[in-house]
């Protein structure tokens, strides 16, 4: 799983949200290291709809313009899951190894 | 105090003006690169993604900087947004493509109906190795070795390759590593190339044997490899072929083939009998042309294969390159048995002799598989069943 769609379904995860909102949230949860922008944010919001990941939620007007919100689907949240457990596994070797190295773990 | 109060006013509006235009500016901008997505996504997720890019590009704009840097942020900021929806597109764009040709299948066409996609995944194992044999007796190679073993003096490995030669002396091998190495599509389109080559092969006409599309050995060879060519691209593969074949059944067939395919030039060389093979064409078993003898063979074969449906279908694929073979025969038949060697064919061979019964027949088949599918939808209809009969969806006929 590729880094910009780990962070928007970690964004998601907490609770559904518009597009502004991810981008915004993705900043926060990576300390202003990755910064979506909308191109890719929407490419990859199509892609995760079409793969069954995310889904629409509900839709308001605020000032005028479409606000429409994202949910994280059941699917979204297992890929989610497996996506930690591989990440928290492969991080647990390389930290095991660090300390046998003799680096800091 | 009234006056400032009046001036800070303006100053206000104007400030707050220039940001309307200013945005006005940008959201045209934006909505023209949004054209650049698909009709669809613009419809969706348009007017969010202005309000996206707007709201994003307002919080740029809070940064506290002296004009010409915060104009240089902007400047960055919105260029570097345009560049991503640019991308998105791009990519939105590029996924859509991939998804249609996934749907279409392109690069995996398999026929519907199984029991065609097993006749032809049985000749995507026979068809190559036959276009192998084919090599192999065209350059002499078993008879070579049956006179190197019996010591007889008339057959000699071909010395030197022609131009001509090429297509089927590099095609055939090629084709049967490929097909064995389970590599389908390469063998697919290198049996396409070898059916091209020999064409091409059959306008020069160096040798004899290759005198002009008319020919013959030129029909069997490209029929042949087409043939190899459509079972290799549109069957499971030879995989399922070896499956269906078995392993000693391949052997049967390549070994039948070798042997048949050295009589048909040369078979007094392989039972070293000093006769007149040195003339070149044409061998003798019990004192009759081995042509006869081939084709009995071939018959028998074809009656036993008769009973299974795979077998049959497997030999009504195989009757198309067989038939411009059939007019090989009958002309060697017309030396062998009614004349001298070079007395003209009982039919002399022609290109609508040669090509256009193997066409038929490819067309009937089509045709009777198309027919056979409608019929068996049209009877799951009317049984209530909305489920294709057989084979996966998006597949091809046949």
């Amino acid at each position: 799983m590729q880094e910009p769609t780990f962070l928007i379904l970690t964004a998601l995860a907490a609770g559904a949200q518009h597009g502004y909102g991810i981008m915004t949230d993705v900043a926060r949860i990576s300390d202003g290291r990755v910064r979506l922008r909308a191109g890719t944010l929407y490419a990859a919001l199509d892609r995760l709809k079409a793969d069954g990941l995310v889904t629409s939620d509900k839709e308001e007007i605020v000032d005028g313009r479409l606000r429409r919100y994202y949910r994280i689907t059941d699917e979204g949240t297992g890929e989610l899951a497996a996506e930690v457990r591989r990440l928290r596994a492969n991080a647990a070797v390389a930290a095991s190894r660090l300390g046998l190295a003799g680096g800091a773990a | 105090m009234k006056s400032a109060e009046v001036r800070d006013s303006r100053a206000g509006r104007h400030v707050r003006l220039r940001l309307e235009h200013r945005r006005k500016r940008m959201e045209k901008r934006y909505r023209r690169l949004l054209a650049l997505y698909p009709k669809d996504h613009r419809r969706e997720h348009a007017e969010e993604m202005v309000g996206v890019l707007l709201a994003a590009a307002a919080d740029d704009a809070r940064v506290r900087a002296p004009e010409p840097v915060a104009w240089a942020l902007r400047f960055g900021q919105h260029t570097a947004d345009s560049a991503d929806l640019i991308a998105g597109a791009a990519r939105i764009r590029g996924r859509m493509a991939l998804n249609r040709i996934r749907r279409a299948r392109l690069f995996s066409w398999t026929v519907r109906d199984q029991r065609w996609s097993d006749a032809l995944a049985v000749v995507s194992v026979v068809a190559p190795l036959l276009l192998l044999v084919a090599a192999l007796a065209e350059f002499h190679i078993p008879q070579a070795v049956a006179s190197s073993i019996t010591r007889h003096p008339d057959w000699r490995l071909s010395a030197a390759l022609g131009l001509a030669d090429l297509p089927l002396a590099c095609g055939a091998p090629a084709v049967a590593l490929l097909a064995f190495l389970r590599l389908r599509w390469l063998a697919g389109i290198g049996a396409l190339a070898t059916a091209i080559g020999q064409v091409a092969a059959g306008v020069f006409g160096s040798i004899p044997t290759f005198n002009g599309y008319a020919s013959p050995a030129v029909a069997f060879i490209v029929l042949l490899a087409c043939t190899a060519a459509a079972a290799l691209l549109l069957s499971p593969g030879p995989d399922r072929g070896l499956a269906l074949l078995t392993r000693e059944g391949t052997a049967l067939v390549g070994a039948g083939a070798l042997i048949l395919g050295g009589f048909s030039v040369g078979g007094s060389a392989w039972l070293g009998y000093p006769s007149s093979a040195s003339s070149g064409f044409g061998g003798e078993v019990a004192g009759l042309p081995a042509d006869l003898l081939i084709a009995g063979v071939l018959g028998v074969v074809a009656l036993g294969c008769l009973r299974a449906p795979v077998s049959r279908r497997v030999l009504a694929l195989l009757a198309i390159p067989v038939i411009p073979y059939a007019v090989l025969w009958q002309e060697k038949l017309a030396s062998d048995l009614f004349g001298p060697p070079g007395a003209p064919a009982i039919i002399p061979s022609s290109l609508p002799l040669l090509y256009l019964p193997p066409l038929i027949l490819a067309c009937v088949i089509i045709a009777g598989t198309r027919l056979s599918r409608r019929r068996a939808t049209w009877r799951a209809r009317q049984m209530g069943s909305t489920t294709t009969p057989r084979g996966p969806r998006g597949a091809v006929s046949a």
